[in-house]
């Protein structure tokens, strides 16, 4: 950014420049008891955006985009969370905003260095079992939640990352093939997909369907990366069988799924409406009463019907900022995970793990903007940057960190335990 | 390099595919906004209006009418109280609304009505000619199928509310024309046009049969004339306008009425048989009986009866009067009912003009001349002097219901007239309580339409 | 909706629209930087034959018969997946991932090797210069 400062100043005032005009709206077509409440509310949001301009510059980072594109939607994310019901300010909200912050960056610390997280490999897969094992004591069916002081956390999101990191890592070992009885395999496939089933086991264990799809795609994405490695030999014939046989493991599994999944795969929200379909039909009803521009801000009713401000909160935006800035909302998070298409990574580490990370947030938006909207069952996950939820937007910072590293890559091989005289890179031959 | 490529490649592919499925459900919520609408508790209702654009419903509940406005048409217009399921305004409420996406939900100036064909004035003067008897009367154009009077008495005002809903008549919360009764000898009529288009109509001009007051079928069961002295030997047409029962009991055993042809011919016609699944015609949502009989076996007492116009027959005075269509048409399809003209939406504009709609071939076109025949000689013949100044060719039935305790007066005919193109159907329930014939109703029905005309 | 209130919010809509524009734009300018940071820590080398230059744009890259293979030599005495070409810290390294010819850097066969500028590397039939990356327009 330091070769592009008219580019780092346009963005800074378009980002304030959109913030300002959605409290502008807020003023003048929002419900709202005095005055005051706004200029808190705006005060706060445009003290965070200068205050993170500031800070990013402390980065040295090739690519800024994804840190203006953050910006703007954990700033639209603050504003709309605020002002479901009456305008006010969420306190709790703009904490785990800045909290999501400070995980991007430090995400984007963490995995700019390829090599350094292959070397630290068996720690990442230590990781996801030490969460796994803390997600089956801790937490059950009925809780998914592990309580701390007056926080929240939900272990099973912590997964992702680790996750989307273990999927990263394996592609560069895919030519190491060890022998076991007539096969060659690779290591890191098999425990990946012990990994994956043992996560699949956790996540029926634990009632939470929603997550499963989200682990699906982040695991598919990295299988197909592998098999798309240059020097990973795996027959088309393969493929195909393997496709098959996940065609009938889901027909399996939803014929023989427990009774409140098939409960919800089949309802009828309009027969139902007081009962389990009764969220999806307000959602429904909510965004129809607003329209194109929505009623306002603050006058919805939607405020009233449980998870409004995480499971149907696309609703809730919808009926109070009107359809068309609920696109375009969804429009901003399409953008930042198509970034890395605009600038594309240069090593297959950087590469994969930006396609996972577009795959879980992609996915996870689809099925919680299709399931309010009853086009397929209803699950509980929430949105990425704009629910509330402290672990959610952690991990989504997480993940954002990782595609800004991904933007911005090192390539640096690291001393090993004795100094090597490290040559110059060229030298002219005698 | 390549494989980054292939990396960008599945990036894209699973964008692409997420903005078809938001394309997909942008598309689904414009298109259903106005459905979840009417299924949350926000409407704000426009107004029904007949064919001169009088009111017929105020969904905005703040109009103010003269005592008892809508009293003839409560039960067929209804309202939105949920309490008539089968109504017009219960069945298109959606239209109703005054919502749509792009406005919003307008509080006031929402301009969405239904027009319908209903004639106001003329449906008002027959439910009053009905005085304090109970009945009903539905009458439409016959040649482009719009209702123009559909009365079922009793009835309520829906402006008044349901409170005393305990102590309303039986009857108040239905509209009778749509509803299965006992034809009587209405049910002559398909019987000639089985007989016509099973024999044909020379073959059948050609039959004679004798009345002696009673006849014994052939498994020994009396058939009963109304006439105890019979009526002698006639033809098809004699006994058409006497009525004559064992005229037509003869006809149906008669070697040339095969039983398997006559099921056939009143299946086509719209007759559930047997006790199979009731079948509905839907007008505009509202649901419509159809008929249904017990044809098991022609020498046997109850088949008979169901041909002659008792037994297990159930018709809806809706369904009479429809194929009274197809025979004035004189093509043997009836014309199809409606009662909505035309829509406007929130602002104004018109939606879903009503076309004429015919059903498929009943019978064909000689069966309807020469039932038209029949039915306009009979007028002529007998009606004359109680019906004046129309042609008309009609059907009169007694029917008795209740097992024998009281007795329903029909009519059911048409006005042979290019210019007044009116087919109807009247029905006096418990005609001995009073003093009124379906005649008079008949007179006051055909006056107040030609002079709305 | 009252359409003072209408366009208040298009308006708002509108400034969101015009950002996102503005941050896209900004992407795409970007990526000129992004290309030098790569020629930095690259060092800028590419691969060269007699008549084509091959760029080297990613941190492993593919050298061998095959379709898949970032650089790719139809040739039949080159194995399908010949040779793999990694940076780390400016620095350029060869390895041999299990081809039938061999590699050979400035005329030694080896496995694995260090790449310096201009050296010249034989694989089968083919050889490639390895050198700083020219310009086209540049003569």
């Amino acid at each position: 950014m330091y070769a592009n400062p008219i580019a780092y100043v346009f963005s800074c005032i378009f980002v304030l420049i959109a913030h300002s005009a959605m409290l502008c709206n807020i003023w003048f077509n929002g419900k709202f008891d005095e005055p005051r409440d706004i200029a808190v509310l705006g005060a706060a949001v445009i003290i965070l955006d200068i205050a993170y301009f500031v800070v990013i510059l402390a980065f040295k980072q090739i690519s800024y985009a994804l840190d203006f594109l953050l910006i703007l939607v954990l700033g639209m994310s603050i504003i709309f969370q605020s002002c479901f019901g009456k305008v006010g300010f969420d306190v709790k909200h703009y904490i785990t905003c800045i909290v999501c912050l400070a995980a991007c960056k430090g995400g984007y610390m963490l995995c700019r260095d390829h090599k350094l997280l292959q070397d630290k490999k068996p720690y990442i897969y230590g990781a996801i079992g030490v969460m796994v094992l803390i997600t089956l004591v801790f937490t059950s069916a009925e809780n998914m939640w592990i309580e701390i002081g007056s926080f929240t956390l939900q272990p099973s999101e912590f997964i992702k990352p680790l996750f989307v990191l273990a999927c990263a890592t394996s592609i560069a070992d895919q030519q190491k093939k060890h022998k076991i009885l007539i096969f060659n395999v690779v290591y890191e496939n098999i425990a990946l997909f012990c990994i994956m089933a043992v996560i699949c086991l956790v996540q029926v264990k634990s009632h939470d369907y929603g997550s499963l799809p989200t682990f699906l795609s982040i695991y598919t994405v990295g299988f197909l990366l592998r098999i798309c490695y240059p020097k990973a030999k795996f027959s088309k014939k393969k493929l195909f069988a393997v496709i098959a046989v996940l065609i009938v493991f889901v027909l399996i599994g939803l014929k023989y799924a427990p009774d409140y999944v098939q409960h919800r795969l089949h309802v009828d929200i309009w027969s139902d409406k007081t009962g389990d379909g009764y969220q999806q039909s307000q959602a429904l009803i909510g965004i129809a009463n607003g329209g194109w521009f929505g009623v306002g801000p603050g006058k919805g009713f939607l405020c009233h019907v449980f998870a409004f401000d995480n499971d149907i909160v696309f609703a809730t935006i919808s009926e109070e900022w009107g359809l068309m800035f609920a696109l375009m909302m969804v429009l901003t998070i399409i953008i930042i995970t198509a970034i890395p298409l605009v600038n594309p990574a240069r090593s297959y580490f950087h590469g994969t793990m930006s396609a996972c990370v577009c795959a879980a947030f992609i996915v996870q938006m689809a099925l919680n903007i299709f399931g309010s909207c009853n086009l397929i069952p209803f699950t509980g996950v929430t949105i990425p940057f704009i629910s509330t939820g402290g672990s959610s937007l952690m991990v989504s910072g997480l993940m954002i960190g990782m595609l800004m590293a991904g933007q911005s890559p090192v390539f640096k091989e690291h001393k090993q335990k004795k100094q090597e005289d490290s040559e110059p890179a060229w030298r002219w031959k005698e | 390099m390549k494989s980054i490529k292939r990396t960008q490649r599945i990036t894209s592919l699973v964008i692409l595919l997420f903005i078809l499925g938001m394309a997909v459900l942008v598309f689904k919520l414009v298109h259903e906004s106005s459905f979840y609408m009417m299924n949350s508790d926000k409407h704000e209702l426009g107004f029904v209006y007949d064919r001169t654009g009088d009111v017929l419903f105020d969904g905005t509940g703040e109009g103010s009418y003269p005592d008892n406005y809508f009293l003839d048409v409560g039960n067929i217009i209804g309202d939105d109280s949920g309490q008539m399921n089968n109504t017009l305004v219960a069945n298109n409420i959606e239209k109703l609304n005054n919502y749509s996406f792009s406005n919003g939900l307008i509080q006031d100036g929402g301009k969405a009505a239904i027009y319908t064909t209903l004639d106001h004035a003329a449906n008002r003067a027959v439910y009053n000619a009905f005085g304090y008897q109970d009945g009903c009367v539905c009458a439409y154009n016959y040649k482009t199928g719009e209702m123009l009077v559909c009365a079922s008495i009793p009835s309520l005002d829906v402006t008044k509310g349901y409170d005393n809903i305990g102590s309303f008549r039986p009857g108040t919360l239905l509209s009778k024309p749509m509803s299965g009764t006992v034809p009587g000898s209405t049910q002559k009529v398909s019987t000639v046009i089985t007989a016509l288009e099973i024999m044909g109509s020379s073959n059948l001009y050609a039959k004679s049969y004798n009345c002696s007051g009673k006849y014994i079928n052939r498994t020994g069961d009396s058939i009963d004339c109304h006439n105890i002295y019979g009526h002698g030997t006639q033809n098809i047409q004699e006994a058409f306008e006497n009525s004559c029962n064992p005229f037509f009991a003869q006809l149906i055993e008669d070697d040339e009425m095969p039983l398997d042809r006559i099921m056939k011919q009143y299946e086509k016609m719209g007759y559930v048989l047997n006790g199979g699944e009731p079948q509905f015609y839907e007008i505009d949502g509202i649901q419509c009986a159809t008929a249904s009989t017990t044809l098991e076996d022609k020498y046997q007492f109850k088949t008979q009866w169901g041909c002659i116009g008792q037994g297990d027959t159930l018709v809806s005075p809706m369904q009479l009067m429809m194929w009274e269509s197809a025979i004035a048409n004189e093509s043997g399809k009836m014309t199809m009912p409606y009662f909505i003209d035309h829509v406007t939406d929130v602002k104004g504009h018109i939606r879903d003009k009503a076309k004429t709609r015919y059903s498929d071939k009943l019978f064909s076109e000689s069966t309807a001349s020469a039932a038209k025949q029949i039915l306009l000689t009979n007028g002529a013949d007998k009606y004359s002097y109680s019906i004046v100044g129309y042609n008309v060719g009609v059907k009169s039935g007694t029917a008795q219901v209740d097992e024998g305790a009281h007795e329903n007066s029909l009519l059911v005919g048409f006005v042979d007239d290019p210019s007044f193109p009116i087919a109807f159907c009247i029905l006096i329930e418990n005609k001995d309580s009073g003093y009124l014939t379906t005649e008079q109703v008949a007179q006051v029905l055909l006056d107040n339409l030609k002079n709305n005309n | 909706m009252e359409s003072l209130d209408l366009i208040f919010c298009a308006v708002a809509a509108a400034a969101l629209d015009i950002c996102i524009f503005v941050l896209i734009i900004t992407a795409y300018r970007e990526k000129r930087s992004t290309k030098k940071n790569w020629r930095q820590i690259s060092n800028d080398m590419e691969l060269a034959e007699q008549d084509k230059s091959y760029e080297l744009g990613c941190d492993e890259v593919l050298i061998g018969r095959h379709a898949s293979a970032d650089i790719r030599l139809p040739d039949l005495s080159v194995s399908r997946y010949h040779a793999m070409l990694t940076v780390a810290n400016g620095v350029w390294t060869i390895k041999d991932i299990g081809s039938k010819s061999g590699i050979f850097v400035n005329g030694e066969l080896t496995r694995e090797a260090v790449l310096h500028e201009n050296d010249i590397i034989k694989l089968g039939n083919r050889r490639l210069l390895f050198r700083k990356r020219r310009d086209s327009r540049v003569r």
